[in-house]
């Protein structure tokens, strides 16, 4: 067999023969390159290799020699026994390559776009996995800007969302008073004007019937003067002179009498104060929305590259590389990779090649290949399914591709994930890349064709705003993805961390997202007459933050009840629904509210660029305007509505009155409450559910308040409804009661104020009516307020407009409104920490009131979210809640991003939030505790570091047992804070917990697997990989996370991938594992699979030369830092070797090195080193200046016999090996 | 640098798996186109006994030219002069590509065995072969224990 293997050999390429050429001698040979290289182009002759006979060369070249059929057949033959597989050449013809111009089979190459053989092929896939994981760098540091930008967005959106709620109650409240005003002046000039008619018409009555009379009387006068005053009739003179007297007076009165017309004659008269047509201007156009600071916004959204793109990089990639990459950051009309999927060809040369690629699936795919397109359409298609009905206009793009798209389910996924900012889709959900992973992992080990996709974290980032998966996505696609996707995890492990974060994150957001249809079309058929669903949408826009929140109160930790008490309870409105039409509305926009963001989404992604912020706040104020002015009462439940939501506490003012009044007037309180309470009764049983909640949520915090008053209760049966009305009061530190009382009934009011609470009252109603005679003054005064307690105002105006809403009854002028009497007590209110403190307790409050009185709907909706609000402050930074709580809403996002970050900057929400949990009553400790501990985890490490100087601990003796070392070396920080200690002339590994516990062993002596000769360095990577470098056997060794052996490399020797001595070792964040070939005076870096990537350094003193490298750290900033141990220095350098710095030379001094030897780098860049010779630590600033040292010789504690290795753990720990003591010690 | 061609891959594999008795070629480290080649003298010859140090090169165009081989110990041979050069047709006009390492190799080794003082290259060395050959001999197994046996 050997022999036939021979005869078909040829014997110049010592392979088998590939279109055998017989010569005329009959010895045969390749055609080429055998043949051909043998020419003799001079003599136009062939020499034979075997005989050295000549020939002449045919006409033809050397393909004129025939074809050695017979051989041929042969190797078929061969290859068909053998279960060869066909020669992947065969049929080929040889070209010059375009790069090195080398003759042999080429093949087109993606990266400089020529036809080249297969070693400039792989060099320059080398290069391209090279950039490749340089550019990962550069977006692993870029991506934070994106992280960045991601909490910037949810922060303005809560913003926007607080912003425009206030706006929205401020104008209500204008609204409110304006026309509250205008209906108080109108009635008052009316009443006027008719009194005034009246006296007047009585005034010109009484004169008429004077008048009457005495034209009657002088009648008569005249009548009897004429007909009596003859000489018939006998007349006594006294009669006539008086007589005549009579008609003297009468002429006189007739002459004298004059009508005042001028007195009656008076003409009323309207006169405004104002120019009318002035006034109704002033009145249409009373107030503007003024958005100022776009800045604040818009910098922040402005799309920008991402990174700066480093030329370096991009120096071997091709111009039309560059281009073509370009376009597709910046406008999504250009598709990123130019349209084509991922690892599919560009569009083919002229000249077609299509060989090369086993992929079946390939062909398939050329031929349906469109350029561009496709990403747009499948983009656009999400929309579409969204109903945004924007996005008209381009799905008649869709449809003309459906069809296509069906044929190609699987092979879309990659434009599933695809970020609708940048294009970028994740890798891991191309089906090209998840083959290759999954070959990968399932050992095949085939030959890298294509780099394996390094994780690229782009994804996370752009993920919130891309286009909510499409309920109706298909099915089929659904599972295909997740089957592949389940595969890939089993089988890759080390993919796993990077993905499966954002992975449930996105599952549960889907599965929330599919849940909101149903309320919104309920809402719609609900008949709320008046409202178009387009504005119940826009409001629920405002309600985006509730909604999402009792989904957390439920997680609170009190017990297994909650969940289900919880859930009745954010039901309540809609349940109730009978109560108000205005409760079913509200419930949609609590339930609903998700869909908002879902359309919100669906906005940002229309713009196709982010919106400016601008435009849409000016677009949401207009909305709101809207029905606030045109709507009745519903327009007025939504205002109610929206003010809860935007995050304003209602703050009434704490009065100081009350406490006394009180305290004397327990006894008639107690009274009231008595008889309230059975009024309140059936509400009570009505809606036990959230009573029920109300009770587990702080009951248990309350009991012992609760119990005290209770004492004087002896109806066990109403002590429910007492409970939480004493809780409020306690609570509250006997806050103002009457807002929640005002709003529901006002019989409850006049109980409770019956006695001296209603004097008070009214008299403080009257002063502040007088004190604004004028609605138009009051509220010029309370914008004065508003000026100085900008929080308040929305807050309490709030209250002003819910309670007139529920009111019925018109207002009397006398006792006035009750916002008016807020805005008094306002007005004498004083520091904002009162204001806070009585905010959040109105929080508390609101939510109580709410069960108590059965109040409409949507107060206990808005109670209910506050509620939850509160409890995300006191809870929100524990990451498990986030976690669980899996609810998607921006606002547990931002909560859950800790409070710090809010409390850093000056934004409004934030500082109420903040406020809110500090000044909240009942756990006070708690929130103060919360930031105190992140106070602490963010101290500087720089303050840190110095104070370190005391030892914590030691661990171990000399000895082999468990336990104890013989000269330790390396050490590195595992999963879980683990001491990885290199037991070195015990040959094994030690590993420890953070306290020094002995956890496992592994290794023994030896030159097998898992077998060590004085190892030295050891490194654990981000999978948990031990990874040992075996000093004596010359070969690096990687342990899986249980200490089992998995694989070896490296042998002695100077070459690429042999070592002499491998001392420290380290991986970055990559993967790439760094060691320190001691010996052969360089780094070399490898893959984590043992592939050699690179070396640098070289015997020398010089800056980037190395003697005798010892330890090795990798900064997560990607600085390389090497203990250049005889040049007494610290060397820095970059991933590809370049030096960056060096500090230190030999001496004792602070910043100078004695044999350094450990070296370690912590999270912020601080450097520490084991000063070997010096016996002491010593740490640097990131930029390498010294920051402290501390350490001598000696065998006590904090003292050092020759350090080894050195690290620093995640809380700032440093553990060191301290050799000749045989032990480690912990600072 | 582009990379190793295929046939001389397989001649190293084959070298190292198959060696050649007497004779061994290790590519150097960091070089896969340069040999380290150690040659035992062939019994029966004024060699015996001695170990030859060589070096290879396979040059670029290998094997369509021939490798460059050269002797590192001294030698007292007519047809090997005193850098080591080496007189032998095979590594020049006669060279062929079905020639290989090992071919070569050993064709050097047949060499000692059989010097060719007709074809001299160290002209002193052959025509002392030629005049007297035992003294030739006598010196050749001198200079082999001098420089090919001390190590």
């Amino acid at each position: 067999m050997e022999q036939f293997e021979s005869l078909l050999t040829c014997c110049v390429c010592l392979d088998r023969f590939r279109n055998p050429k017989l010569l005329p001698c009959q010895h045969s040979f390749c055609m080429e390159p055998c043949m051909d290289g043998l020419v003799d182009y001079v003599r136009r002759q062939v020499k034979c290799p075997e005989c050295r006979a000549e020939h002449r060369i045919p006409y033809q070249g050397v393909q004129g020699f025939p074809t050695n059929v017979t051989l041929q057949r042969f190797l078929e033959l061969h290859a068909q026994i053998a279960g060869e597989l066909p020669d992947p050449t065969a049929g080929q013809v040889m070209e010059r390559c375009n790069v090195c111009s080398e003759k042999s089979y080429c093949a087109p190459c993606a990266h400089c776009d020529k036809k080249v053989c297969e070693d400039c092929k792989s060099a320059h896939m080398e290069v391209l996995r090279r950039e490749i994981s340089r550019i990962n760098n550069q977006i692993r540091r870029g991506v934070n800007r994106l992280q960045d930008i991601l909490g910037i967005v949810e922060r303005n959106t809560t913003n926007l969302q607080t912003n425009c709620g206030a706006v929205a109650g401020e104008i209500d409240e204008i609204h409110k008073r304006l026309s509250k005003a205008l209906k108080d002046r109108t009635d008052f000039l009316r009443n006027e004007v008719d009194r005034y008619l009246a006296t007047e018409l009585r005034n010109l009555t009484h004169l008429k019937d004077n008048l009457e009379l005495e034209l009657s009387n002088i009648q008569s006068n005249c009548d009897l003067a004429d007909k009596y005053m003859t000489d018939d009739v006998e007349w006594e003179d006294t009669e006539l002179v008086d007589t005549k007297e009579i008609f003297l007076k009468t002429v006189e009165f007739l002459r004298n009498f004059d009508y005042e017309a001028g007195d009656y004659n008076r003409r009323m008269r309207f006169i405004m104060t104002h120019d009318p047509n002035q006034l109704v201007l002033h009145v249409a156009s009373y107030g503007e929305l003024n958005i100022s600071h776009p800045s604040a916004y818009g910098g922040n959204m402005q799309q920008t590259p991402g990174l700066t793109r480093s030329k370096s990089d991009h120096r071997l990639a091709t111009q039309f590389r560059q281009q073509e990459e370009s376009k597709g950051y910046t406008e999504n009309e250009e598709p990123i990779l130019g349209g084509r999927k991922f690892g599919e060809r560009r569009p083919p040369p002229p000249e077609k090649h299509t060989r090369d690629y086993g992929a079946d699936d390939y062909s398939g795919y050329e031929s349906e290949h469109r350029p561009s397109r496709r990403f747009r359409s499948r983009f656009v298609r999400s929309h579409q399914q969204d109903n945004d009905s924007d996005t008209e206009p381009t799905s008649r793009t869709v449809k003309a591709e459906q069809v296509q798209k069906e044929k190609e389910k699987v092979q879309d996924t990659e434009d599933a994930t695809r970020g609708p900012l940048s294009g970028i889709f994740r890798l891991s959900d191309c089906p090209r890349v998840m083959q290759r992973i999954l070959d990968v992992d399932s050992g095949k080990k085939k030959e890298k064709k294509e780099p394996p996709p390094p994780p690229k974290p782009v994804q996370p980032a752009p993920q919130p705003r891309r286009p909510p998966p499409p309920a109706q996505r298909q099915q089929s696609e659904d599972d295909e993805i997740t089957r592949l996707k389940r595969q890939n995890k089993g089988a890759a492990s080390s993919q796993e961390p990077d993905r499966t974060p954002s992975r449930p994150a996105e599952e549960e957001r889907t599965s929330v997202n599919r849940k909101p249809p149903t309320p919104a079309r309920e809402a719609s058929s609900d008949g709320e007459s008046d409202e178009s669903v387009g504005s119940l949408q826009r409001t629920q826009r405002k309600n985006t933050a509730p909604a999402p929140k009792p989904v957390t109160a439920a997680r609170r930790p009190s017990g297994s009840e909650v969940p289900t008490s919880h859930r009745p309870a954010a039901r309540a409105p809609s349940t109730e629904s009978s109560a108000s039409t205005e409760s079913s509305g509200s419930a949609v926009k609590h339930t609903g509210a998700i869909l908002t963001i879902e359309e919100l989404k669906a906005k940002y992604s229309n713009v196709g660029t982010p919106p400016k912020p601008g435009v849409r706040f000016f677009f949401t104020g207009n909305d709101r305007t809207a029905p606030a002015t045109t709507n009745g009462t519903v327009s007025g439940a939504q205002r109610v509505q929206s003010r809860f939501v935007g995050s304003q506490r209602p703050a009434p003012a704490p009065a100081p009155a009350e406490p006394a009044h009180e305290d004397s007037d327990t006894s008639s309180e107690e009274e009231t409450d008595s008889s309230e309470e059975s009024e309140e009764e059936p509400a009570t049983q009505r809606k036990p559910e959230s009573q029920a909640m109300t009770r587990t949520d702080i009951g248990p915090l309350l009991a012992r308040s609760t119990n005290a008053r209770n004492d004087a209760n002896d109806n066990k049966t109403k002590e429910t409804p007492s409970q939480s009305r004493y809780r409020t009061r306690q609570s509250s530190q006997a806050e103002e009661e009457s807002t929640p009382r005002y709003g529901s009934s006002s019989s409850s009011y006049n109980n409770r104020y019956g006695k001296p609470k209603e004097e008070l009252e009214t008299q403080s109603s009257l002063d502040d009516d007088s004190k604004y005679p004028t609605a138009r003054s009051r509220y010029l005064a309370l914008k004065e307020r508003r000026n100085r307690l900008a929080r308040s105002k929305s807050s309490h105006t709030g209250f002003g407009v819910g309670d007139d809403d529920d009111q019925d009854d018109p207002v009397s002028p006398t006792t006035a409104s009750p916002s008016a009497y807020l805005a008094a007590r306002y007005g004498s209110g004083t520091g904002g920490t009162e204001l806070s403190r009585s905010r959040s307790s109105h929080a508390l409050k609101s939510r109580e009131s709410s069960p108590e009185r059965a109040a409409p709907g949507e107060k206990d909706g808005a109670a209910l979210s506050s509620w939850a609000r509160y409890l995300k402050n006191k809870y929100g930074s524990r990451g498990k809640d986030r976690d669980t709580s899996g609810s998607t809403s921006s606002t547990s996002r931002r909560l859950s991003l800790g409070l710090p970050l809010r409390s850093a900057n000056e934004l409004a929400s934030s500082d109420d939030d903040s406020k809110n949990a500090a000044g909240s009553p009942i756990s006070p400790t708690a929130a103060t505790a919360a930031v105190a501990g992140f106070a602490a985890a963010g101290s500087s490490p720089r303050s840190q570091y110095l104070q370190k100087r005391r030892l914590q601990f030691s661990v171990g003796s000399r000895g082999s047992e468990p336990g104890c070392f013989t000269w330790p070396r390396g050490i590195a920080v595992g999963p879980d804070n683990t001491m990885v200690v290199a037991d070195s002339s015990n040959h094994r590994v030690q590993v420890f917990d953070s306290n020094g516990i002995f956890v496992k062993e592994f290794g023994q002596y030896g030159s097998g697997e898992g077998e060590f000769d004085c190892l030295a360095g050891v490194a654990v990577n981000r999978i948990g990989q031990y990874i040992i470098a075996d000093r004596y056997n010359h070969r690096i060794q990687v342990f899986d996370p249980a200490g089992r052996f998995l694989r070896a490399f490296g042998s002695q020797g100077t070459g690429d991938g042999k070592f002499n001595y491998p001392w420290g070792i380290t991986t970055d964040a990559l993967g790439f594992i760094y060691v320190c070939d001691k010996e052969n005076h360089r780094v070399q870096v490898f893959q984590s699979d043992g592939t050699f990537v690179g070396k640098f350094g070289s015997f020398g003193s010089k800056l980037g030369q190395l003697e005798h490298p010892h330890y090795i750290a990798v900064s997560s900033t990607n600085r390389v830092l090497v203990s250049d141990s005889n040049n007494h220095r610290i060397q820095v350098f970059d991933v590809n070797g370049r030096v960056l710095s060096s500090f230190g030379e030999e001496g004792s001094e602070d910043g100078q090195f004695k044999f350094p030897r450990g070296v370690a780098v912590d999270d912020q860049g601080y450097i520490v080193v084991a000063d070997s010779g010096n016996n002491r630590i010593q740490i640097f600033h990131p930029d390498g200046t010294f920051l402290r040292a501390f350490g001598s010789w000696g065998s006590g504690d904090g003292e050092f016999k020759g350090l080894e290795g050195i690290a620093v753990m995640s809380g700032g720990n440093i553990i060191v090996c301290d050799r000749e003591n045989h032990r480690v010690q912990v600072f | 640098m582009a990379a190793l061609p295929r046939r001389i891959i397989k001649e190293t594999q084959r070298l190292m798996q198959e060696p050649v008795p007497g004779i061994s070629a290790v590519p150097s480290e960091t070089n896969a186109r340069y040999f380290h080649v150690i040659v035992t003298g062939p019994e029966d010859s004024p060699f015996e006994g001695g170990l030859f140090k060589l070096e290879l090169f396979l040059p670029e165009d290998y094997p369509m030219s021939a490798p460059k081989v050269r002797f590192i110990t001294k030698i007292y041979h007519p047809n090997i002069d005193r850098l080591g050069r080496i007189c032998l047709d095979i590594l020049k006009d006669k060279w062929s590509p079905a020639l290989q390492i090992r071919t070569v190799l050993l064709s050097i080794q047949a060499l000692l065995s059989a010097p060719n003082p007709d074809d001299p290259l160290a002209n002193d060395v052959a025509e002392l072969w030629k005049v007297n050959e035992g003294e030739a001999i006598r010196n050749a197994k001198e200079w082999t224990r001098r420089y090919a046996m001390d190590n």
